[in-house]
């Protein structure tokens, strides 16, 4: 029986998600790839937790849920950062799910350099470093012979980067077109059953717990810039970072816009498209009917190749266990190269 | 061979006579001529349907010549030559001179406004869905000259996928 040691550094939805799904599966990963899953060490922005026997992942989600940090954890080891624990705890791949940071990519960037130095493998749901410094990364895990995995980044659960490397290797892929924000999704798709004004759907969904209180990242585009560039540089091999990415959010479309444009058969969308002439996030109008018209928070994306035609996926965007079945998949991909 | 064509005409005498002259010098021969003046499209232009015979070349001739006396052509054999483009405009619409917004995507040749929807939003701010039909192929154009209008108007441009 092989053992992979796991490190998860940031326990908000994510981490948590990982953990609870980790609890689920890891009879299911033993049998299958005759893999132990153990999770040695966690950390949140104020406490951490290290144990090399294993730790509980249900009791570690319990009591995150409780205080909100770690700190009456048994194995509690309170001041070690996420720096503090790579650099001294013996493990095997870094779950990297730290906030999203698109000023500088921190503390992720420095986080996954340190591992894949120390030759471990990395997954991450993490956007910000990937949108920001993806060259770096991909050459840094390169020259370490480590496997970097990123699926959860774009479209949560919606399967795309995997999918498009494994599932449609045959074909040349000449553009990448899709809605890449459920927050913005849904405030759309609300402004255009309801009739209602931007500002009242926002609130809305502010109060749903669709949109967070500071909203920018989600209606001002940059959510979806960054998974558009992250899909330039894995699928497409375009070198871009993000400040290449056109971008313009939904909030100046008014609820006359959208009326007008379903006069006429169209819907308003916030679309990411992603070719070798485009790298843009922009409201755009998509017929009615069409593998656009997608309502809610869903993620959807249309994947154009050679050979293929179009293929179009479809899946829940965010959401803690739907990303973390993402990051599984990545772990057990890695597990299965070993 | 045959070729069926559908041109569109504005009403004015002597545009039928026109369009029909260079057919027969070109080494074609005109077979059928549908023209009704009382149906007019909602530009106001009259679709006129013939028929000619011919070599290929020669046909191919003729359209040519069309294209250079700026005839426009709406369908050859059956195949439309056309398309409808939508876009969409948010911002000071009406007082960043929405006749120079409308002339300047009709001076692109091939390419006509045939609405302009707009809608006022209480505020100063409108909402505008413009309907464009031009020659296929020239969406890109259309877009990047909108693209254009709106950076130099403030406008907020929603474009078709």
């Amino acid at each position: 029986m092989k053992e992979c040691k796991i490190c998860i550094i940031g326990f908000g939805a994510v981490g948590q998600g990982v953990a609870q799904a980790i609890s689920l599966k890891k009879d299911i990963i033993k049998d299958k790839y005759n893999t132990n899953l153990k999770v040695v060490a966690v950390a949140d922005s104020s406490s951490s937790v290290v144990s090399q026997k294993g730790l509980d992942e249900e009791l570690l989600v319990e009591t995150k849920e409780l205080n909100g940090n770690l700190k009456d954890y048994p194995e509690h080891s309170g001041k070690l950062t996420g720096m503090e624990i790579l650099e001294t705890v013996d493990y095997d791949c870094l779950i990297e799910a730290t906030p999203t940071n698109i000023k500088n990519g921190e503390p992720a960037r420095s986080l996954t350099l340190k591992a894949f130095d120390d030759g471990k493998d990395v997954v991450t749901s993490n956007k910000g470093h990937l949108a920001l410094n993806f060259k770096e990364l991909m050459d840094a895990a390169d020259k370490n012979n480590v496997d970097f995995k990123f699926e959860a980044t774009v479209g949560g659960a919606m399967p795309i980067i995997n999918f498009v490397e494994e599932t449609l290797s045959s074909c040349e892929i000449e553009s990448i077109i899709g809605i890449l924000n459920g927050t913005t999704n849904y405030i759309l798709s609300r402004m255009t059953s309801e009739g209602s004004s931007y500002i009242n759907t926002l609130n809305e969904s502010q109060e749903l717990g669709i949109a967070e209180t500071d909203p920018t990242q989600d209606v001002e585009g940059i959510d979806a810039a960054c998974k558009t560039v992250i899909l330039a540089n894995a699928i497409l091999g375009i070198d871009a970072t993000y400040s290449d990415v056109e971008v313009e959010g939904i909030s100046k479309i008014t609820s006359e816009a959208i009326n007008l444009a379903k006069k006429e058969g169209y819907l308003i969308k916030l679309i990411g498209e992603v070719s070798q002439d485009a790298l843009k996030v922009s409201p755009r109008l998509v017929k009615q009917g069409s593998a656009y018209d997608l309502n809610g928070t869903l993620n959807m994306a249309t994947v154009k190749t050679d050979l293929a035609g179009d293929v179009t996926v479809v899946g829940k965007g965010a959401g803690s266990l739907e990303t973390a079945s993402a990051m599984i998949t990545d772990l057990i991909n890695i597990i299965k190269n070993k | 061979m045959r070729m069926d064509l559908i041109l569109e005409l504005l009403d004015v005498p002597g545009q039928l006579v026109s369009v029909l002259e260079p057919i027969g010098g070109l080494g074609t021969n005109l077979v059928t001529v549908i023209h009704q003046r009382d149906m007019k499209n909602k530009r106001g232009m009259i679709p006129v349907q013939i028929t000619l015979e011919g070599e290929r070349n020669n046909l191919n001739k003729v359209i040519e010549k069309f294209k250079e006396l700026n005839v426009s052509i709406l369908e050859i054999d059956g195949i439309v030559q056309k398309e409808n483009i939508s876009t969409i405009l948010i911002g000071h619409i009406v007082d960043k001179d929405i006749r120079d917004t409308t002339d300047k995507i009709n001076e692109l040749k091939g390419v006509y406004v045939n609405s302009f929807d707009i809608k006022l939003d209480g505020e100063d701010k409108s909402s505008a869905l413009i309907s464009i039909e031009a020659d296929i192929g020239n969406k890109k154009l259309i877009f990047d000259r909108i693209k254009q209008i709106a950076l130099e108007k403030d406008l907020l441009m929603i474009n078709e996928v």
